[in-house]
């Protein structure tokens, strides 16, 4: 299926990790829950490289999913591929039974906060309804500001509205980038390591929010995150993907629990190590 | 009112304030968008090609009028030439510009030299420096002309440009071609720049991309009112500044830009004790 010399070469280590997730207990969502996000054997090669290799797992309604693993592994450009920015080798994305270009209105995304403009001259409010509109508005009617309000409220963010984003914290950054997420009532939201970069306090207002986000049995999730505290109190289901494969897909009690998988050991280490530098 | 009515009494003078004016808007409006993505070296690099691109078409046997055809097409190709290196490699805004600036500036110095004592006599010192007294109606024409299609142009556009400016990859996502906006957005600065350097020259142009727009960047809490206010600033600057050249007996170009900088220094001193 897939071309040998373009696949990752598994280290010795990784073949290790493969066969002790294989022994692991691995329990996958109820098949006839509604589907909201299919990845069906994906690989996804970038200038000969493979990234991806024949990658599959779903997602059905309401659940909140944490994507692990390590540094390289291929956790953004899954997440890419998931909103239509890189085009798959092989296998099939839908988002509600579409393609990811007609079901791309179905996706919040809350970025990492070092991506954008920071001195940029805009407002929460603008941020938002450019979500809305899909450009950047010049005016803002008043029905739009209605809904950008209803969103901002939904995560306790009414007051950051009118607030220009140089002078948020990354907490309340992050809200905001929140807020423009779930403006447009989203079936499935993607978070990409929203507490990179957050100070400890504000961290911690986050991790309540997607907490509350985890409950919802409307909206599913993806959060993307090396913190392990967030996986821990979030996650419904982990995807753990290494070197461009899913090596294990189950629920946390199955998968955090188990301290002989060198894998997750390691992604603890990591954890610790990537976040000691970020916290402000 | 004499103030106004003697310079204004000369058609040079009523030729020179049009030119500057559609000038200084449509730099200010291209500015706003080259500053906050971080390119304000761009206006310099390009109008550095666009002395490349005249003395090519010096070479070539054309007149200084008709050389501006050469320069248009060789600018638009350098500031292509920018964005695929910004795009396809680590290398930053600045140094990517640095990079053609320097190219472009040598090839120029190259082909004017290259150029025999039989050929027609070039003012280097105009092509530098610019004048804004002898522009002549059919410049006059094309300035207003490329002044007016690229604002248009740039103000249909920008609420995309803005949302790429922004963050390339959420507008991206919301459908936003964020590549080709760039490319168009730097051909458009080259083209602006070449007709600009008619009239304020080489060295001076790249003040009415920056000033303004920064100036404007201090005092505008929305992109909206950043892009107003640039455009107020410019012209302002401009029509002032050609007015108080007549009457001090100053280049006229050099003057506008000490009033805009002059109005940069006001609104850095605003945003730092006024608020």
């Amino acid at each position: 299926m897939s071309d040998p010399k373009a696949s990752l070469p598994p280290s010795p280590k990784s073949l290790e990790r493969r066969t002790s997730a294989r022994a692991l207990n691995q329990t996958r969502p109820d098949p006839s829950l509604l589907h909201v996000l299919d990845v069906e054997h994906v690989s996804i090669e970038i200038r000969g490289k493979r990234i991806l290799d024949d990658v599959s797992f779903w997602i059905p309604k309401g659940e909140f999913v944490c994507l692990c693993g390590p540094n390289g592994a291929g956790k953004s450009t899954l997440l890419k591929a998931i909103m239509g920015l890189l085009p798959v080798t092989q296998g099939t994305i839908k988002i509600g039974g579409e393609g990811v270009v007609a079901g791309h209105h179905k996706v919040g995304y809350v970025p990492q906060r070092k991506g954008f403009d920071r001195d940029f001259p805009a407002r929460g409010v603008d941020l938002i309804v450019a979500a809305m509109r899909g450009k950047w508005p010049a005016r803002i009617k008043p029905e739009e500001r209605e809904r950008a309000l209803a969103a901002l409220a939904k995560i306790g963010g009414e007051r950051l509205i009118d607030k220009p984003l140089a002078g948020l914290s990354g907490g309340e950054t992050q809200r905001v980038f929140l807020a423009r997420a779930l403006v447009n009532d989203p079936s499935l939201i993607i978070l990409d390591e929203p507490t990179a970069g957050v100070d400890a306090r504000g961290r911690g207002e986050l991790l309540e929010l997607m907490t509350g986000l985890s409950r919802s049995d409307e909206l599913a999730a993806i959060l993307v995150t090396h913190n392990l505290a967030a996986v821990a109190q979030t996650a419904e289901r982990i995807v753990y993907i290494e070197a461009g494969r899913v090596l294990c897909w189950g629920l946390p009690q199955e998968l955090l629990g188990q301290q002989s998988l060198t894998a997750l050991a390691a992604f603890q280490a990591r954890d610790h190590h990537a976040h000691a530098p970020d916290e402000e | 009112m004499g103030i106004l009515t003697e310079p204004l009494g000369y058609e040079f003078m009523q030729r020179a304030l049009l030119a500057g004016i559609a000038v200084a808007a449509v730099c200010a409006v291209i500015g706003v968008f080259i500053v906050q993505r971080g390119l304000a070296f761009l206006g310099d690099g390009l109008a550095h090609a666009a002395f490349g691109g005249i003395a090519i078409g010096l070479f070539m046997g054309a007149s200084v009028e008709h050389a501006v055809w050469i320069a248009i097409p060789f600018t638009a190709i350098v500031a292509l030439g920018i964005g695929v290196v910004l795009r396809r490699s680590a290398l930053r805004g600045d140094v990517a510009t640095g990079v053609f600036f320097s190219f472009s500036f040598a090839l120029g110095v190259l082909f004017l030299g290259l150029r025999t004592a039989a050929d027609r006599p070039v003012q280097v010192e105009h092509l530098l420096f610019g004048n804004m007294l002898s522009v002549t109606p059919t410049v006059l024409y094309v300035v207003v002309a490329v002044a007016v299609g690229a604002c248009i142009l740039t103000l249909l556009l920008w609420s995309r440009l803005a949302y790429a400016i922004f963050d390339p990859e959420l507008a991206a996502i919301s459908g936003v071609p964020v590549a080709m906006l760039e490319y168009l957005l730097l051909a458009e600065t080259a083209v602006v720049v070449v007709v600009a350097v008619k009239t304020v020259g080489v060295v001076l142009v790249s003040s009415f991309v920056v000033i303004p727009a920064a100036t404007a960047r201090l005092v505008g809490t929305t992109l909206r009112t950043a892009t107003i206010l640039a455009i107020v600033v410019s012209t302002v600057g401009a029509g002032v500044g050609l007015i108080a050249s007549y009457h001090l007996n100053t280049p006229a170009a050099a003057t506008i830009i000490l009033i805009h900088s002059a109005l940069f220094a006001g609104a850095f001193a605003w945003s730092h004790l006024g608020r």
